[in-house]
Parts: C-alpha cells; sequence; structure tokens
C-alpha cells in the first residue's frame, strides 16, 4: 500500500508535469516518468511481461520517435507558443478529465466493499502465462490487431510513394506560416 | 531470513558496481595500449608498471577538472543526461549471471543480481532507456553539433534494435524461456548456441556494437565531423560518466554475446565458471577494440541501409527457419 502510494504521487506528479511543463523536451521527460511509473505499477500487480513490453515499447521506442522529432523541431529552445492549437481545446480537455476522474471515482467506490477479484493463479501475468493467453483463446484478437497493423503500415508506404522520378519520395509543400 | 537476503543482494549490488567501474577503468587502459600496439606505438606506459596505474591518474585528472555549464544550456537536463545513461548501463548487468550459483556457509548464493523470468526482455527494456542520456545531452547542451549527435544517437538505435531483438528470438524459441540462467544452463547441457545460430550471432554482435556507439559506428560522436558530437561540452566528472557508459556497455554487449551465444559461464572443468565466464567476455572486449582499430566509420545512410535491408531480413528468414524446424514443419 506504501508503495502504491509512492508511485501513485509521482505517476500522477509526472502526468501534471507534461501539461503543466512549458519546453517541450520537458514535457516528453515528463511523460517517460509517467510511463514508467506505470510500468512500477505493472510489476506490481504480477504482470512481468506487461511491464517489460511497457518499458521496450513506449519507454524505449515510441518516445525516443518523440524526442527525436521534439529535439529537432525546438532546437533552439523556444518556449512553447501560448496560442491555442485547436479553438476550446483547454476546455473540452478540461472536461474530458473531469468526466473521465469521476467515473474512475465511481468505479472505485462501487468496488470498495472489499477485494472481489480472485487471487492470481501461480504464474500468472509472466511469459509462458502472456503466450498461452495470445497464442491460445486471444488468437482472433492477436490475429485482427496484426492485420491492423500491417494495413497501417502498408498505408505509410502508399502515403509516402514516391512520385516525380519514381525514386524520391515527394517534396514537401513550404509551409507558409 | 529476509534480512540475509536482503544484505547478501546489497553485497552483491555493491560488487557488481565496483567490479564493473574497475572493469571500465581497465578496459580503457587495455584499449589504449592495444590501439598503441595496433598502429605501432607504445600506448600510455609512464604511470606505474606498464602503465598500470593510468586509469588512477586519469580519475584524479577527471574529478579536479572544471564543472563547465554552457550558458544556453538546460541546466536540469544537461546535468541529467549522463546520470541516465551511467544508470541504464549499471542496471542491465543486474541479470546477468557471471557464473554457477556457490555454495558459502550453508546458502546457495545465484551470481546475478536478480533471475526474472523475462531476463532477456529486461536486458532489451534497460538498454534501450541508455539512448535517452545521449540525446538529453545532445539537446541540452544547445549545440549543433551535440544536437546532431543526440538524433543520429536515436535514429541508430530505433533502427538497430529491431534486428537485436530478431536475432535472439530463434534462442527464445529453441529454449522456450527467456530466463537468462536457464539460457546458459541448456547450453551447458546440450549445445553452445554460435553453432547452430551463426548468423543471428553475427547480426547480434553487430547490432551490439551499434548500440554501444563503438567505431564502426560511433556516428553519434564522430570527432571528425561532429566534434565529438553528444558530449562536446561536457567536462570533468560528467564527461567521465559518459565513458563509463560507455565502456561498461561495452563490457555488458560482450557479457551478453557470451551468455546467449557462447554457453555463458559454461566450459570445462578445471576452471571455476567465474573464470570461464571472464575470460570468454575478456576475448569479445579483444574483439571490440580490435575491430575499433580496423574499420573506418561508416557513412550515415550506409548505415541505415545496412540496418534495414541487410540485418533486419537476415535476421527474420533466420527467425522463420528455427521456428519451422522447433514446430516439427520441416
Amino acid at each position: 500500500m506504501v508503495g502504491f502510494i509512492i508511485l501513485a504521487v509521482l505517476s500522477f506528479a509526472a502526468a501534471v508535469g507534461v501539461v503543466a511543463a512549458r519546453t517541450p523536451v520537458h514535457s516528453a521527460l515528463y511523460l517517460i516518468g509517467n510511463v514508467v511509473t506505470l510500468a512500477v505499477f505493472y510489476l506490481l500487480l504480477n504482470a512481468e511481461f506487461m511491464a517489460a513490453a511497457q518499458v521496450i515499447v513506449y519507454a524505449g521506442a515510441i518516445m525516443v520517435l518523440f524526442l527525436f522529432v521534439v529535439t529537432l523541431l525546438t532546437a533552439g529552445k523556444e518556449e512553447r507558443e501560448r496560442s491555442e492549437g485547436l479553438p476550446g481545446q483547454r476546455a473540452l480537455s478540461g472536461f474530458l478529465a473531469i468526466t473521465a476522474g469521476v467515473l474512475l471515482a465511481g468505479v472505485a467506490v462501487r468496488y470498495s466493499a472489499g477485494p472481489s477479484v480472485r487471487p492470481f493463479a501461480s504464474g500468472y501475468g509472466s511469459l509462458p502465462a502472456m503466450g498461452r493467453l495470445l497464442w491460445g483463446p486471444g488468437f482472433d484478437y492477436l490475429a485482427v490487431v496484426a492485420l491492423m497493423l500491417l494495413t497501417a503500415a502498408l498505408a505509410v508506404l502508399v502515403l509516402n510513394r514516391a512520385v516525380d522520378d519514381g525514386r524520391r519520395p515527394a517534396k514537401v509543400k513550404e509551409d507558409p506560416s | 531470513m529476509i534480512l540475509l537476503s536482503v544484505v547478501i543482494t546489497i553485497v552483491k549490488v555493491i560488487l557488481l558496481v565496483g567490479i564493473l567501474m574497475t572493469g571500465f577503468a581497465y578496459t580503457m587502459l587495455l584499449e589504449r595500449r592495444l590501439l598503441g600496439f595496433f598502429q605501432l606505438r607504445l600506448g600510455p606506459n609512464r604511470v606505474g608498471p606498464m602503465g598500470l596505474l593510468q586509469p588512477l591518474a586519469d580519475a584524479v585528472k577527471m574529478l579536479t577538472k572544471e564543472d563547465l555549464l554552457p550558458s544556453a544550456a538546460d541546466p536540469l537536463v544537461f546535468r541529467l543526461a549522463p546520470v541516465v545513461a551511467l544508470f541504464a548501463a549499471l542496471a542491465v548487468d543486474a541479470v546477468i549471471p557471471f557464473g554457477a550459483p556457490i555454495h558459502l556457509f550453508g546458502l546457495t548464493i545465484s551470481l546475478d543480481i536478480a533471475n526474472p523470468g523475462i531476463g532477456l526482455l529486461y536486458v532489451f527494456a534497460f538498454s534501450s532507456l541508455g539512448v535517452y542520456g545521449l540525446v538529453l545531452a545532445g539537446w541540452a547542451s544547445q549545440n549543433k553539433y551535440s544536437l546532431l549527435g543526440g538524433v543520429r544517437s536515436s535514429a541508430q538505435l530505433i533502427s538497430y534494435e529491431l534486428a537485436m531483438g530478431l536475432s535472439v528470438l530463434g534462442i527464445l524459441i529453441t529454449v522456450g524461456s527467456a530466463n537468462l540462467e536457464t539460457i546458459v544452463q541448456f547450453q551447458a547441457h546440450h549445445w553452445w548456441f554460435v553453432f547452430t545460430q551463426v548468423i543471428p550471432f553475427l547480426v547480434f554482435f553487430t547490432t551490439a556494437m551499434a548500440e554501444t556507439n563503438r567505431i564502426p559506428f560511433d556516428l553519434p560522436e564522430a570527432e571528425s565531423e561532429l566534434v565529438a558530437g553528444y558530449h562536446t561540452e561536457y567536462s570533468g566528472i560528467r564527461f567521465a560518466m559518459f565513458y563509463m557508459a560507455e565502456y561498461i556497455n561495452m563490457i555488458t554487449a560482450s557479457g551478453m554475446a557470451v551468455t546467449l551465444f557462447f554457453g555463458g559461464w559454461s566450459g570445462w572443468s578445471f576452471l571455476p565458471p567465474i573464470i570461464w565466464f571472464l575470460l570468454k567476455v575478456g576475448a569479445f572486449i579483444f574483439v571490440f577494440i580490435w575491430i575499433r582499430a580496423t574499420l573506418p566509420r561508416f557513412r550515415y545512410d550506409r548505415l541505415m541501409n545496412f540496418g534495414w535491408k541487410v540485418l533486419v531480413p537476415l535476421a527474420f528468414v533466420y527467425v522463420l527457419a528455427t521456428a519451422a524446424l522447433a514446430s516439427g514443419a520441416i
């Protein structure tokens, strides 16, 4: 319980940092912190494979790509522009956050009477158990997700296909702003 | 009993960090002396017998240098970056089994700090975090060369990590476990994987060299183009931390290659297992240095082409073949 509270505070602080930080690279760093605390949550829940996958995929690959783009674009370390991207995005995001918070609180109150989950079977969440689940009863979902990702990858290739001489990618128009 | 195991773990952590730090210092000396011999000169041989006290002199020098902070730099991230790099480098070694479990005063002590079922995934998780040190250092320095170095390192890591992951899948299929101790035991009782997985071993070794940013893959620091890249602006102890991370990464990569493909601590019984492990790791470190003294640096586009068009397909085809063999389809 103590570990949970410490982790929750860290995770919450990192999440607030993502929106509150003025420099995009700092936001990305807070997001990495948040991702890593989530991985430790998974570890506490006996899901060691999920924890490793979380770090490898999110912290190790996706956030590296994020940082790649952010460091390139904000090389001069200017402060983020204060103007809003979408009209009313702050109000909308606030509304969504409050709704999600209320829903989560509702779940917490509803199940506060006591543990309604069964204790873990031995080996639950380990790599072999995950493998048996994914390639056994969960295989249909796995196949659908694989198909979806393949489609997305092909779409990227099609959208970036060569236009001018058949070898080079099409030139991106200069943004007038 | 719990207290005892906690104490044992703490002692093991301190020992491991001590060994790795000493290993870093003497790997560096070995590299400088060997490079000297490769280039028909002597290398550092003045401090102590055969230059053996050179690391001590270097340490004193590094610790007494001024700790510079560029005026345009982001102070927090600038100071954080070398810590991240060194932490990730040290953390990976926690799961590598350095020897067979030893029996001491009626206790069985395994020669790794932790032995999780997801050992191999743990290694990949922490080795992929090491790149943050480089990227953040490059960005926080606010120097165009540093930034280019950081950007290069992230692109390089993303490209080569994939091939590295694919190259060890064959071992997972054959052993049926990601636990490093189980993988070593399997090799001790059956065969070393370097004999059945030759191509994956070569892919793994190449990608490991790329992930440790060693020549010929040292594009993030490329002193002739980028003026040392991501660590241009660093001095004193923070500069030394980047060097520690690089050399400890080299030791780790050697240790992983030995664990996965060369039977870990297994060997003939006239030497204790830990000595076999250290001998094999030493041989790998020598090969790393040898390659550095032999090959020129890759050009950037060739690095990317090599990673995506040669290493990934090679590793992938071999995984398919291993899977087909293991499932009895062939």
